[in-house]
């Protein structure tokens, strides 16, 4: 019956938060560019916030970057890095390892005052 | 509880329902390799209703499910009373197909300035609904296992009904069931409108947890996937599929340390279990001595070949 | 009209790789009654094992088709000594699985192996191209319809004249022996399939495998289960219906076509070209079809 109860909390839970009204929250955008290292399959990137509506830089958010490959969903294992604040209020780097080369779906996890989540599809191929 | 770790559960979590979906047609001795069909429609329903109309989560996972299951019957019709190789290549064949218009697909409005709705190959983004509406993700990760709860309590009381019995009957030998009196089609019917809502509810769920979904996702290998668990983790339960989907997530997340060769070992590790355990791990056999076991009542008696855990040559 | 001619010819030489493709999938379905989904992926370890060659080492074509040819009938065996030998005639869909289990596999082994998305392949010609008359032919397509056709009238000869095809061809019987020999036959077609479709595009992608998979598959369905002429014509005919859907539709039209045929046929004719016309269950299983056995 923890089943039924917990069905119940979220239900709850769920039908309060919709009651609250459309679009609570800021709605995030985001630039992404990732550079390749020395290192094969690692790439630094930088990630550039900032609120989608009016435009301000979104500083001090906790920001975690993961990807995963749209073609073969799951079936990576890479893992989530938290993302360092940059020199500029809104920007953020961190470093990711990717396993194979190709399409990814690399995807930025806002927490702390914000939270959103935004994809890019981004293609990374080795150096020629 | 840590962000990593409530992504992983609800990864599994919504897997499940797909892993369910194949299995349920398992059951009724159909093999579909198409299971990620309705996946998708339900995932894009879901998108759509919540994202670009604006209406409540819930009504949008009951779209899912419901065009699910809709896109279940229309494809059941005309292809359950096919043999068992022809129906699985159908089903292929109906999955691709799919997938293919929804690379064509394009259905925008404008919400915030920016265009919102599936955008053909480029997919549909910014399914927010979860952020919009302040779930958290550990709230998400409830209303994941609530809703695989509530299927799974369907999945007992089925096993328990006359219509369980039909289906595993079906599942055993058709003609057999036929002669005595199952109406054999119709049941199948059932279980393939069954099993595309239950793909469709996943599908909703997935959308909204990844917020994003593309065409590509939803190709051959999530289909075949989806069989394997089921076939891994064992025939004789609906929790067989889940430990599927548990042990290929879990081996995944645990095991980063050979990340590279996981498909390898993954892949040699499930040929060897199927020599020694053909219908995976739960199978009929052992689940009837659980249940044996368990109750002090014995259970109604299993056909000849679920006892033997194979089928009649 | 002539475009129409042209249009088809294209389709025919596209479709004789389909056709050798589904040779493979013809044979060992025809054999075992069984889908092996490690087929392509067998072919892509060969593929692969050549590129590797020619990009590490500058090996000369010949060889590349050697090796490409030996690296599919190693993987073939591989698949059938893990997957289908074990298993015995009930286990049908624990089979299947486990070769999708080994073709998750195989497929991981070969990205390792070169793990960029596409790498060049020799070609056989020069890459002119044939003119006949107003039409325009490619030499490595012909090259591929004469190679399908001669492999075609080989396996001919070997099943219907020799003790290895009639124990084959009597579907149902599964002398170990048997099955082993049948799978690295279908393993070697595979690896010419894929040689010869890999030096006509002049390059080798990741996606080989799937590909190799799916299309040898759809020819074989629509041909006629476990037939195998209906292997050569459902090749044929799927090359046609696709590059005409391209030329009318676009690219992304042409498998959509494919598929939509496939499907149709399917419910409409569900034994293929070459098949009966409907396979119901009860007549399947009075012949010995072990496929439903779950």
């Amino acid at each position: 019956m923890i089943a039924a109860r917990a069905l119940l909390l979220s239900l709850f839970v769920v039908m309060v938060s919709s009651a609250s009204g459309w679009a609570a929250g800021v709605k995030a955008k985001a630039e992404v560019s990732c550079a390749a290292t020395a290192k094969p399959l690692e790439y630094d990137c930088a990630i550039k916030l900032s609120d989608a509506r009016s435009g301000a830089a979104l500083a001090g958010v906790e920001v975690t970057v993961g990807a995963d490959m749209p073609s073969m969903p799951m079936a990576h294992n890479v893992k989530p890095v938290k993302a360092t604040p940059g020199s500029e209020p809104g920007t953020y780097r961190a470093q990711i390892k990717l396993e194979m080369h190709g399409d990814w779906a690399v995807k930025v996890d806002l927490a702390g005052p914000v939270r959103d989540r935004i994809v890019k599809s981004m293609r990374f191929e080795p150096k020629p | 509880m840590d962000d990593h770790l409530t992504g992983i559960l609800s990864n599994i979590g919504v897997i499940s329902f797909v892993a369910l979906s194949a299995y349920l047609l398992l059951l009724t001795g159909e093999i579909s390799f198409g299971q990620q069909a309705f996946f998708a429609v339900g995932a894009y329903t879901a998108g759509i209703v919540t994202a670009m109309w604006q209406l409540p989560f819930w009504l949008g996972l009951g779209a899912g499910a419901a065009a699910g299951g809709a896109a279940a019957l229309f494809v059941g019709l005309p292809t359950l009373r096919l043999h068992g190789l022809q129906f699985a290549i159908a089903t292929l064949a109906f999955a691709e197909a799919v997938r293919i218009l929804f690379e064509l697909f394009r259905y925008q409005v404008v919400r915030d300035g920016e265009p919102v709705g599936p955008n053909g190959i480029e997919g549909f983004r910014n399914i927010r609904y979860i952020f919009e509406h302040d779930v958290s993700a550990t709230q998400f990760m409830l209303i994941i296992y609530g809703l695989l709860g509530v299927t799974l309590f369907g999945f007992f009381l089925l096993e328990r009904s006359r219509l369980g019995v039909a289906f595993r009957m079906i599942g055993q030998d058709g003609l057999l069931a036929a002669a005595q009196g199952v109406p054999v089609f119709r049941v199948k019917l059932l279980a393939a409108c069954l099993a595309g809502a239950i793909a469709g509810l996943g599908g909703g769920l997935y959308a909204h947890l990844t917020t994003y979904v593309e065409p590509a996702i939803f190709d051959v290998m999530l289909g075949v996937h989806s069989l394997a668990y089921g076939l891994i983790g064992g025939l004789g339960t609906a929790f067989g599929p889940l430990l599927g989907v548990v042990i290929d997530i879990g081996l995944l997340e645990s095991t980063r340390w050979f990340a590279g060769y996981r498909m390898i070992v993954f892949g040699g590790l499930v040929a060897v279990l199927l020599i020694v355990r053909p219908r995976g791990l739960l199978d009929e056999r052992l689940v009837h001595r659980i249940r044996r076991l368990v109750s002090r009542r014995p259970p109604p008696a299993p056909t000849n070949a679920a006892v033997l855990g194979e089928e009649p040559s | 009209m002539i475009p129409f001619i042209q249009t088809t010819l294209d389709g025919l030489m596209v479709g004789s790789s389909y056709g050798l493709l589904a040779l493979g999938f013809a044979l060992i379905f025809g054999v075992m009654r069984r889908l092996n989904l490690s087929y392509g992926p067998s072919i892509m370890v060969g593929a692969y094992l050549g590129t590797l060659l020619y990009i590490q080492f500058g090996a000369p074509t010949y060889v590349v088709a050697i090796v490409a040819v030996a690296g599919s009938v190693m993987a073939g065996v591989y698949v059938e000594r893990l997957c289908f030998a074990p298993l015995g005639v009930a286990a049908g869909v624990a089979s299947m699985v486990s070769s999708f289990a080994i073709w998750m596999q195989l497929e991981q082994a070969s990205l390792l192996m070169l793990p960029r998305h596409s790498y060049p392949f020799p070609s056989l010609t020069s890459g002119e191209l044939l003119s006949v008359g107003p039409l325009v032919v490619r030499p490595d397509y012909l090259i591929m319809l004469a190679a399908m056709l001669a492999i075609t009238a080989a396996l001919h000869l070997l099943l219907y004249r020799t003790r290895f095809g009639v124990a084959a061809s009597l579907s149902g019987i599964d002398v170990r022996s048997t099955m082993l020999k049948a799978f690295a036959l279908a393993s070697a077609i595979g690896g010419v399939a894929g040689f010869l479709v890999l030096s006509a595009n002049q390059q080798v992608t990741a996606m080989l495998g799937m590909w190799a998979t799916l299309k040898g598959l759809i020819a074989m369905m629509i041909g006629g289960l476990g037939s195998i002429p209906g292997a050569i014509v459902g090749g044929l005919v799927l090359g046609v219906i696709e590059v005409h859907s391209q030329t009318l539709f676009g690219p992304q039209v042409r498998d959509l076509a494919a598929y939509g045929v496939l499907f149709v046929l399917l419910v409409l004719r569900p034994g293929g070209i070459f098949g009966t016309a409907a396979v119901s269950e009860s007549a399947a299983r009075r012949g010995g079809d072990r496929w439903t056995t779950t």
